[in-house]
């Protein structure tokens, strides 16, 4: 106990230190763990979470955007799978970043320019990150290419992505040997970047200006992660939630089993969100040359060669079956979270903003122009297909659309990827 | 007369002293745009800069600091401000900037590198080095660093942000996990079984063999990612001991192609972290069993038990290792017997792949094989073609996507339909008989007895922590640890015993070694102040010459304090270019200089340019091989330019042309004078400076004169149009750069650009000589025969014949690329001033200052009067005062 106690008072050492030097703590708001009070007290903001999902290869055009413009469209033959759901998303055509095209083009997707910019779901989790205990989480299936990331940092640097499911299982709902074992670490960890501080700025004392200023780029970074640990640290005492949900003895993340691992991390991502885990998802949906058997059948050619169909019909065929089960997948997921209900009694889909799609425009040319674009959720109405006409005066980019979703959780910014119009209009 | 001469010496320098007085031309400049702000009385002097002197004294520090300000905001237009009431022209402005360089140059010290973080390549040696832990790589996703005057290796460029430290963080505490691991208990778990059937195989890429859900076909295979099987629904819960069984049997109909096969088929099996090692060779993943199947359709193997080791997570894959196609011997791929076989007595089918000439850009071995299908169902063919009774001349590889690959596709169909394959039909796994500790683990328990040492019975804790932590934090910190910085780590490691007394010491080294690998003592150089330290400057010369820490020999020196001792210090330089670690010197420094670090970035069309990734990894271990002769070798800098000799492969051969049939590297001599061998004659340097389709004067201009002439151009103005070559061969690039050129503000530099682009237009975009321009046609006309290989590629014809002459800036005219190695060989200075000024950024870490110029001016006269070669150039570099200041 004495040793304990010591601990502490240690700990409230630090913080003086800090203040001293100007660092204001952010320390996640213990109170609002509770999920209950943690909804009635926020009522006011629509979206309170960002999910954002991807597939890599894309979708047919033709068979993905309805023919007709408005609300009576007659759902085109990929989204099929989502009949049931059509008062709950809207379809965006269109709509890109005017970027540069390729595979590597598609880690524009969240985005907007060239790689090393930050993506939108970053900023997101910057925003209402404090609320929870990851805030965000990327996930994948399996280990896709390194071309293939959709998230990145601030600094521009590609966010890695967790491809197993029983990895995400762990991180959302760990054991209590796991947790004492990280308790114990970053304890540790937390005194010694104390230590590294104070050390670093008696070297700082002896050296040049410029050196200095050098060495006040490794400061800030030391100040920055700490803060990182203490939120981790605060977490720990708040205990993982439980769950009854089971996966099965074994990871499917063979490319062959992607669509099976695809179905799992929609269940953990649904799960992530009741737990209020996190506030801010992203998932790229992998694709590779794996040859898929879809209702029995095996299909004519691997996936990748499927995207690259040729304009071939039976290719074509097979590519939007392919579609198609990634889309009823990523119904079951709307259904999930139609089914959840937040402390209002609200369906947890309404204050969660969804956009699916593809950073792949058309897949057989690898054009990253008019991409497959849908909003689920956030408490819009939905149930339209909008058309941007893209040589018109006022053309409109699909970063206006995600600053649109960035505004609806209540952010203050007002241009993102050189956008700056927001769509509310075409979400009401 | 030395008397006389020291006189004089001394007279000068008072002079000196008074200050060196202003050129007329300095001082109408100041007077007439500086003094408004910059004269006067001390009060009312803007940013406390005066500028209304008559003389300079350019001993003082302060001076310099002055006057390279001065330089900076004229040269950037910040002064005169925007509200001034004069400005100078052009004209004035380069004057004035050109005599405020020649005086700095002349007088300003050399120096001014600030703490040098450990770069990404740097800190993975440096880690490997101090555990000797050879297999360590930081995660992908590591921040990658920023280049800074061409170099990510430079101070400036270093930056730390907060996911780089968390990086450090994470890699840290894994390090310490690796090398201290947690005590492990083996769990108990109670015995199983596990039984994965045909629908429980799997292949990574590809679509698998099962039949009807029944059994799982095996046809033979050497690529584990499209046709080995993977129990990829069957994970070993825990690391034990297992009893396996395969039921297998052969399957092989009575083909009208095909004799039966006699002896036994050999199966072999393999395990790997499930979702790891995807793209591994067979001979990279563990092996951990192989049955032989008797050649009979009948036979039981259910006796055949096998007990082996399998480690929690693992998955079991299996392949039929002998067959004839894509099996195990060496290189040698038996599938050209195979497919001729099939070929000669299936005409039906090599009609359709002839016709089909190895297929559209893009197609699949699948698609491919379908559309062979369809077009012998159609029934149009020409079985009648003689080409059907000879077996085809050349034979198409590659893995995916490649356009020749039908003939592995066609032969594992085949193998498929009528075999010979191996059935399996059911994998059985029982156990654990016993559980065992995981292949982790028990790395970790040999690394850390080895790393830790053995502690005698009698040592304290603390005598232990404070002789093992002194050793290592000296390692780490590259010199020996002062005493009141190794306790504060000891106190570090008491508090913890005291804060948890029921762990072990060992987990207060852990936490301490934590503490080590982010602290700016490791993660930084040259932390200190004033006059390098042996050890800083043991440290410098050691990451510029083997990209790691300073090995044992110069820890000695500097603690003997020798190493400033320029006989010592030339000699260890020489060392450390003996060493095999001198590659990270050649790898990384041409990596950068020379650009063959963007290669593999570079996706040229492996059909429309022949290229392939094979071809890649050569060119650059050309590129190496030749820097790496050069260094070692001492040769002169000549050598770079026309150096009769370069290193040659197969793959090498596609592009030069040449009779070497292996992969190995060999050593090729050709006359001196000619078009090949040099940095100007470098496939390696050709493809980075093209985009893998096709070429761009301007690009490769720039490059010249930026890393061979040394004379670096501005960026364009924004809002200038690219210049795009024009496919359809109406155009050349030189018919649209001339009419550029017409442009007075353009033509001063592409004057310059230009002619050296011209040069370099007979260099196709993976660096193969060429007479004409390339026209890119749709649809390959050809048929398989040998002129469908030959260097063009298919899908081109040819365009427009390049001319490659072109007339420099100063008149001298250039016929060919041959002209412009003998214009640089007369103008040796050019180059060597290039060639040492990218050295000593490298070896600084720093943009170069003033200062620096002069050193390199320095040099440059001493490699001209003594003749030197590239090693004593590297030596002079680092006995030179740039490299020896902080």
């Amino acid at each position: 106990m004495q040793n304990y106690k010591q601990g502490i008072n240690r700990r409230i050492d630090r913080r003086q230190f800090l203040h001293g030097v100007g660092v204001s703590l952010a320390l996640p708001m213990l109170e609002s763990l509770n999920v209950t009070k943690l909804h009635a007290a926020t009522t006011n903001d629509p979206v309170k979470r960002i999910v954002c999902i991807g597939t890599y290869l894309g979708f047919h055009q033709e068979h993905f955007f309805p023919k007709q413009i408005g609300k009576n469209y007659e759902m085109p033959h990929v989204l099929e799978p989502l009949t049931s759901f059509r008062d709950k998303f809207s379809v965006f055509s269109g709509l890109d970043h005017r970027g540069r095209n390729g595979h590597e083009g598609w880690q524009a997707w969240m985005s907007g320019s060239a790689t090393g910019s930050v993506s939108m779901d970053q900023l997101v989790a910057e925003h209402v990150g404090h609320h929870t205990r990851y805030a965000s989480l990327q996930l994948t299936c399996g280990t896709p290419p390194d071309v293939a990331r959709l998230s990145f940092s601030k600094e521009g640097v590609a966010l890695p992505m967790i491809g197993r499911p029983s990895v995400l299982f762990q991180t959302l709902f760990r054991s209590d040997s796991d947790r004492s074992r990280m308790e114990y670490v970053l304890k540790g960890n937390g005194s010694l970047l104390d230590e590294l501080l104070t050390e670093t700025k008696s070297i700082q004392r002896k050296i040049s200006t410029n050196d200095r200023r050098k060495l006040d780029e490794y400061l800030a970074s030391l100040r920055n992660v700490e803060k990182m640990l203490q939120k981790q640290e605060a977490w720990l005492e708040i205990p993982f939630p439980t769950t009854d949900y089971k996966l099965p003895p074994f990871d499917p993340v063979s490319p062959g089993q992607s669509l099976e691992c695809e179905k799992l991390m929609y269940d953990l991502m649904a799960l992530a969100l009741t737990t209020d885990s996190t506030r801010v998802l992203t998932f790229l949906v992998p694709g590779w040359s794996q040859v898929f058997e879809i209702n029995g059948r095996r299909l004519s050619a691997g996936y990748h060669g499927l995207s690259h169909h040729g304009n071939e019909a039976k290719k074509i065929a097979d590519y939007n079956l392919v579609g198609r089960e990634h889309v009823s997948r990523f119904g079951r997921f709307l259904e999930k979270l139609t089914d959840a209900k937040d402390a209002n009694n609200r369906p947890l889909l309404d204050s969660t903003a969804i956009v699916y799609g593809s950073g792949m425009g058309d897949s057989n040319t690898h054009d990253n122009s008019n991409l497959p674009t849908l909003i689920a959720g956030g408490g819009f109405s939905h149930g339209n297909h909008w058309n941007n006409d893209r040589s018109a005066a006022d053309s409109r980019l699909l970063g206006d659309l995600l600053l649109t979703l960035m505004q609806r959780t209540g952010m203050e910014i007002d241009s993102f990827a050189g956008a700056n119009h927001n769509m509310n209009e075409h979400l009401s | 007369m030395k008397f006389l001469l020291s006189l004089k010496v001394l007279f000068f320098s008072s002079v000196v002293l008074l200050g060196d007085s202003l050129p007329q031309s300095v001082l109408t400049f100041t007077e007439r745009y500086c003094h408004e702000c910059h004269a006067g009385n001390e009060n009312e002097l803007e940013g406390d800069v005066r500028l209304d002197m008559k003389s300079i004294d350019w001993g003082s520090g302060e001076s310099i600091e002055i006057w390279t300000t001065v330089h900076e905001v004229i040269k950037s237009m910040d002064m005169p401000p925007n509200d001034a009431e004069r400005f100078p022209d052009s004209g004035q402005r380069e004057e004035f900037l050109k005599w405020i360089e020649g005086e700095l140059t002349q007088h300003s010290p050399p120096g001014g590198t600030l703490p040098r973080r450990l770069n990404r390549v740097e800190y993975e040696n440096t880690i490997r080095d101090l555990f000797d832990y050879p297999e360590f790589e930081v995660p992908p996703s590591f921040p990658s660093d920023l280049t800074r005057h061409g170099f990510d290796n430079v101070a400036s460029g270093l930056v730390i942000s907060p996911p780089l430290l968390s990086q450090y963080l994470k890699i840290a505490t894994d390090i310490a996990d690796e090398f201290i691991p947690q005590p492990v208990e083996l769990p108990h778990v109670d015995p199983n079984q596990y039984r994965i059937g045909a629908t429980g195989l799997n292949t990574d890429e590809g679509g698998g063999g099962s039949l009807a859900g029944e059994v799982y076909r095996l046809v033979s295979s050497r690529n584990m990612a499209s046709a080995a099987g993977w129990t990829s629904s069957f994970e070993v819960p825990v690391s034990g001991i297992y009893q396996l069984q395969i039921d297998a049997r052969t399957f092989q109909t009575d083909s009208m192609f095909y004799e039966r096969r006699k002896k036994p088929f050999q199966l072999k099996i393999y395990a790997r972290q499930n979702g790891e090692q995807k793209y591994a060779r067979f001979s990279d993943l563990r092996m951990i069993g192989e049955i032989q199947v008797p050649a009979s359709e009948t036979t039981d193997l259910s006796d055949k038990l096998m007990r082996v080791e399998l480690f929690q997570g693992e998955v079991l894959g299996i392949r039929w290792a002998d067959g004839p196609v894509y099996s195990d011997p060496g290189r040698i791929d038996l599938s050209h017997d195979f497919i001729d076989d099939r070929l000669l007595n299936d005409r039906s089918f090599y009609a359709a792949a002839l016709k089909l000439n190895g297929g559209k850009r893009g197609s699949s071995q699948v698609e491919f094989y379908e559309a062979i299908r369809s077009l012998i169902e159609s029934g149009e063919l020409d079985l009648s073609n003689p080409a059907l009774k000879k077996p085809p001349a050349v034979y198409g590889g590659g893995l995916f996507n490649g356009p020749h690959n039908w003939s592995k596709a066609y032969a594992q169909e085949q193998m498929h339909r009528f075999g010979p394959a191996l059935d399996i039909s059911r994998i059985s796994v029982d156990g654990p008989i016993h559980v065992v500790t995981s292949q982790k683990t028990r790395n970790r328990l040999a690394r850390s007895k080895k790393f830790l040492g053995r502690k005698p019975g009698k040592t304290s804790d603390m005598v232990f922590a404070k002789r093992f932590l002194g050793e290592f934090l000296s390692k780490a910190f590259r010199h020996p640890i002062p005493e009141d910085h190794l306790n504060e780590y000891l106190e570090l490691v008491r508090k913890h015993r005291y804060d948890f007394p029921e762990r072990r010491i060992e987990d207060a080294l852990h936490l301490a070694i934590r503490k080590a690998l982010i602290s700016p003592q490791f993660l930084f150089r040259e932390l200190g102040q004033g006059k390098m330290s042996h050890y800083e400057l043991a440290t410098r010369l050691s990451y510029f010459l083997n990209g790691t820490a300073p090995d044992g020999p110069l820890i000695a020196l500097a603690e003997k304090g020798k190493l400033w001792d320029p006989i010592i210090l030339e000699k260890e330089a020489r060392r450390l270019l003996s060493k095999p670690e001198r590659r990270e010197f050649v790898r990384h420094f041409t990596g950068q200089w020379l650009g063959t670090r963007t290669l593999k970035d570079i996706m040229p069309d492996p059909r429309l340019l022949k290229f392939f990734n094979p071809d890649r990894e050569a060119l650059i271990e050309e590129t190496e091989m030749f820097f790496e002769e050069l260094l070692v070798g001492n040769y002169s800098l000549e050598y770079f330019i026309d150096p009769g000799f370069s290193y040659r492969n197969k793959n090498l051969n596609k592009i030069y042309g040449g009779e070497l049939e292996e992969s190995k590297m060999q050593r090729v001599t050709f006359p001196k004078g000619g078009k090949q061998g040099g940095l100007l004659g470098m496939a390696s340097i050709m493809m980075a400076t093209a985009n893998g389709v096709d070429t761009h004067p301007v690009h490769r201009g720039v490059w010249l004169l930026e890393n061979v002439l040394g004379q670096p151009t501005p960026a364009p103005p924004p809002d200038i149009p690219a210049v795009a070559p024009d496919t359809s061969g109406a155009t050349t690039m030189r018919q649209q750069m001339m009419k550029h050129q017409a442009d007075a503000a353009c033509a001063r530099c592409h004057k310059k650009i230009d002619p050296l682009g011209f040069v370099m237009e007979q260099f196709d975009p993976v660096g193969r000589w060429r007479e004409y321009y390339p026209i890119y046609t749709e649809a390959a006309s050809t048929t398989l025969k040998e002129e469908f290989y030959a260097n063009q590629g298919e899908g081109t014809r040819l365009g427009q014949r390049i001319d490659a002459s072109a007339t420099m800036q100063d008149g001298t005219v250039l016929n060919d690329v041959r002209d412009l190695k003998r214009y640089l060989l007369a103008n040796m200075e050019l180059f060597t001033t290039c060639l040492t000024e990218k050295l000593l950024i490298y070896s600084t870490g720093r943009g170069l200052s003033f200062g620096d110029h002069r050193v390199v001016k320095e040099l440059v006269n001493e490699v001209r009067d003594s003749n030197m070669g590239f090693q004593d150039l590297i030596v002079s570099i680092v006995l030179s005062e740039s490299f020896l200041t902080r």
